[in-house]
């Protein structure tokens, strides 16, 4: 029994001419870690929100087939309930941030105070999830004072404190310095360990490939493949319909061509790279 | 970069340890009272009695003078002046200047509700540098202020150093573009365009992004909620709200009373 | 137009010094990019150029003027700056509006601006968007939208703050290949990034910064090459740099070419 099982999804917006999900059919297994691609506009950020509950709860629109997350159907569910399992972070970090609360802290806190954590466990929780992301040393400061590269760490941990059976994130990392990205892609891969399973979508291949169980391609609205990381991210599918790849794949293809990369399969990672290049 | 967007300043004084309820009664008694209780020198006294200490007790002293200085005293020199120049009472003039005659009437007048003023702003001054917002909102939601009214207005007191600090940026994005901002009056005038469009579209986004966000975080779920912060009511705090709300009704009650 | 950076320093208001002491010189017509970590300074740095922060001390020339004597509209002539979020700079009813805009604000002729935004226009590949209201086009366009707007404006200097974000691999062409045609032109370019990749392949030189100083300025493979020190402000260098020291390449590379040769 799948953990998260979408059914012919279909969704379109009220506002927008066509639909932007279109018959999304889709399981992950509990404690799976997938990441989702695709050029702008193909539906990456609804999908998100559809498996929030935003889409249709929050912003109604015409919505057929069915979503389940932990055998509950979000269409029988009322999206208060549905948040408590499923946590949200996405791209914007600034306008994630409450405005209600003067420093991280109590940023953090916000959501425990929600759905009445008591006081005890709500410090010892925040502090946890503060040394788990590295943000232990911002907790005094005000969320607005920070980069946007801290706003995005504290909008992930404000989410992972609630600790939500299914981490949805969308582009959590586009404001980081590389090195930042790279440690949240491993926080992430961490929370998957443990049981949480994560649908992160995301541009950077070559986290995706070190860090991820499977990927899913999405192009306008629909899948267009999904499979295991080196898979999918090597195919010349992806290259035809405009996808970003990692430079090991395009320099492995275009050493192949010249009789230079041996091997059957393309690399995503450097060590399958070097593999691959090594005499 | 904006490191502080509220009035509040951590201090741990006999004020701050109040409850903020209590707080905000007597904010509420000290306005009322200066403006209600009959006898000419209230306000004037309630300045020199509960005004100045409290600030003393509260230490905050430095900024509220500070404050007083630049803000609270000017506004309400400026009220003086207008009243006692244009409120057409009283006959002992004093002095004439031009067309405008100054009487005794019109200045005691005039004293009186400046005075007034810069009780109402004090106080307001005193409340908010005291009490910390978050504290505000959930002693209020504990109280039954449902949690989306407790929410509007704490994030209200944010979204104007908010908005500002976004105007900030959008003024430089423009200026960068060859917007003169610096010159004339009618210049000025003309690129208020460039300047709101992008504020107005930013909010219309922001507005729902945040929604999405809080939502995300529980913020309509039916649990009873908690707070971080343990927020003090004491049995001292009780006696005072209601020793303060019968000193406001005693003073509207006088105000009212036949003379 | 060089730029010249003696001793710059900057401290915001909330006490917090973000640049301590910056010498640069920037030649007409370089491509430089300069990266760092979170916090580094490194918008700090590039809003000194024109004249949105002015130095606490220390000194910035743009082309012989010093930008402390200089406002911003003025200073706009010479330097072009793409904020990283268009939507705080878009406002016009149309694409066609918007991106007249700035020259228009320089003063420059009609015949003059309507060249000037034709060129950008199509640099940017909006010619078939000029009568779109700029909030009904995707935030990828958006971008090409805010891009065409300043470089209409024909500077000498063109600076971006993180070009790259959100966007998908088509679109890091399309800016990849405004940046080649600038680069034609004789115009200097300046890029905040936190995309290496990106960096390595359509930059020349490279300016590190870390906590409110230059860590390393020089040439891209240069400085790309030196993982130790570049950890020290978060960045890793490129993939293909990466893989060359794994393969044990002698030379540091860092675009394809440059590795295809390598292990030829």
């Amino acid at each position: 029994m799948a953990f998260i099982n979408l059914q012919n999804v279909t969704y379109k917006y009220p506002l927008t001419k066509g639909p932007v999900l279109q018959n999304i059919n889709l399981q992950v297994r509990e404690g799976e870690f997938v990441s989702v691609i695709g050029p702008n506009g193909a539906g990456k950020s609804t999908l998100c929100y559809a498996l929030a509950g935003f889409v249709p709860h929050f912003f109604k629109g015409e919505f057929s087939g069915e979503i389940e997350v932990d055998g509950k159907q979000s269409s029988k569910s009322t999206l208060d309930e549905w948040v408590l399992n499923v946590g949200l972070a996405f791209q914007n970090p600034f306008n994630q941030i409450s405005g209600a609360k003067y420093t991280v802290f109590e940023e953090l806190a916000f959501g425990l105070e929600n759905i009445g954590v008591p006081r005890d466990e709500m410090k010892v929780r925040v502090e946890e999830a503060m040394a788990l992301t590295g943000i232990s040393d911002l907790a005094d400061r005000s969320p607005y004072s920070l980069s946007g590269g801290q706003q995005q760490r504290v909008a992930l941990t404000s989410i992972l404190v609630m600790r939500p059976r299914l981490l949805v994130l969308d582009e959590p990392t586009s404001q980081m310095d590389p090195i930042g990205t790279r440690e949240v892609f491993g926080v992430v891969r961490r929370m998957a360990e443990q049981g949480m399973t994560v649908v992160m979508v995301e541009h950077k291949m070559e986290w995706i490939a070190e860090f991820a169980d499977r990927v899913i391609a999405l192009k306008e609205g629909q899948i267009l493949m999904e499979g295991r990381p080196n898979e999918v991210l090597t195919s010349d599918l992806l290259t035809e319909n405009g996808f970003g790849v990692s430079r090991y794949t395009s320099t492995a293809r275009e050493a192949k061509k010249r009789g230079l990369w041996r091997k059957d399969h393309l690399p995503v990672t450097l060590d399958e790279a070097v593999e691959g290049f090594k005499k | 970069m904006h490191e502080r967007l509220s009035f509040h300043i951590q201090r741990d004084s006999f004020l701050h340890r109040l409850n903020p309820l209590t707080k905000l009664v007597l904010t509420l008694a000290l306005i009322l009272i200066a403006f209600t209780f009959p006898w000419y020198w209230t306000p004037h006294i309630l300045v020199l009695i509960a005004i100045i200490p409290l600030s003393i007790v509260g230490k905050v002293f430095r900024e509220f003078s500070l404050t007083a200085l630049r803000l609270i005293i000017p506004a309400a020199g400026f009220l003086f002046l207008m009243q006692a120049f244009f409120q057409p009472i009283g006959e002992d003039v004093i002095f004439k200047f031009y067309f405008l005659d100054i009487t005794s009437e019109s200045l005691m007048f005039a004293f009186r509700n400046a005075m007034r003023v810069f009780v109402m702003v004090s106080a307001f001054t005193l409340f908010l540098v005291t009490t910390h917002p978050s504290e505000l909102m959930s002693d209020l939601t504990r109280r039954g202020l449902p949690g989306q009214f407790a929410y509007v207005i704490i994030s209200t007191l944010q979204i104007l150093p908010q908005m500002q600090a976004k105007a900030q940026t959008i003024i430089s994005a423009q200026r960068s573009r060859g917007l003169d901002t610096e010159s004339s009056f009618f210049k000025r005038a003309g690129s208020l365009i460039p300047l709101i469009g992008p504020l107005v579209f930013g909010s219309l986004v922001e507005v729902e992004e945040r929604a999405i966000a809080i939502e995300a975080r529980g913020f309509t779920s039916r649990h009873v909620k908690t707070s971080l912060h343990e927020i003090p009511d004491s049995a001292f705090d009780q006696f005072l709200r209601w020793a303060l709300l019968a000193l406001i009704i005693v003073s509207i009650g006088l105000n009212l009373w036949p003379s | 137009m060089n730029i010249n950076i003696k001793d710059l320093r900057f401290t915001y208001p909330t006490g917090l010094e973000a640049l301590k002491g910056i010498n640069l010189t920037i030649d007409s017509g370089e491509q430089v990019a300069i990266v760092g970590q979170n916090g580094a300074g490194k918008t700090t740095l590039v809003r000194h150029f024109n004249g949105l922060l002015k130095p606490a001390s220390g000194s910035v020339i743009i082309g012989g003027w010093d930008t402390a004597k200089y406002s911003v509209a003025k200073l706009a002539s010479r330097v072009g700056y793409v904020f990283q979020n268009p939507d705080e700079q878009l406002f016009s009813r149309d694409v066609l509006t918007e991106v007249s805009f700035g020259p228009r604000n320089l003063g420059y002729s009609k015949e003059k601006i309507d060249e000037l935004v034709k060129r950008a226009m199509a640099l940017t590949e909006l010619n078939d968007k000029a009568e779109t209201n700029p909030y009904d086009l995707s935030p990828t366009w958006r971008k090409m939208v805010a891009l065409a707007s300043i470089i209409a404006m024909d500077t000498s200097i063109v600076i971006f703050d993180e070009p790259t974000t959100g966007q998908d691999a088509v679109n890091v062409g399309r800016i990849a290949h405004v940046i080649a045609e600038l680069k034609k032109e004789g115009k200097t370019v300046i890029t905040i990034t936190h995309d290496i990749d990106f960096c390595a392949e359509n930059f020349e030189r490279v300016i590190a910064l870390s906590k409110g100083q230059v860590l390393l300025d020089g040439h891209t493979r240069e400085v790309l090459g030196q993982e130790e020190t570049l950890a020290q402000t978060y960045v890793d260098p490129p993939q293909l740099t990466r893989l060359g020291k794994r393969l044990g390449l002698k030379e540091t590379v860092t675009r394809q070419e440059e590795f295809m040769q390598a292990i030829t």
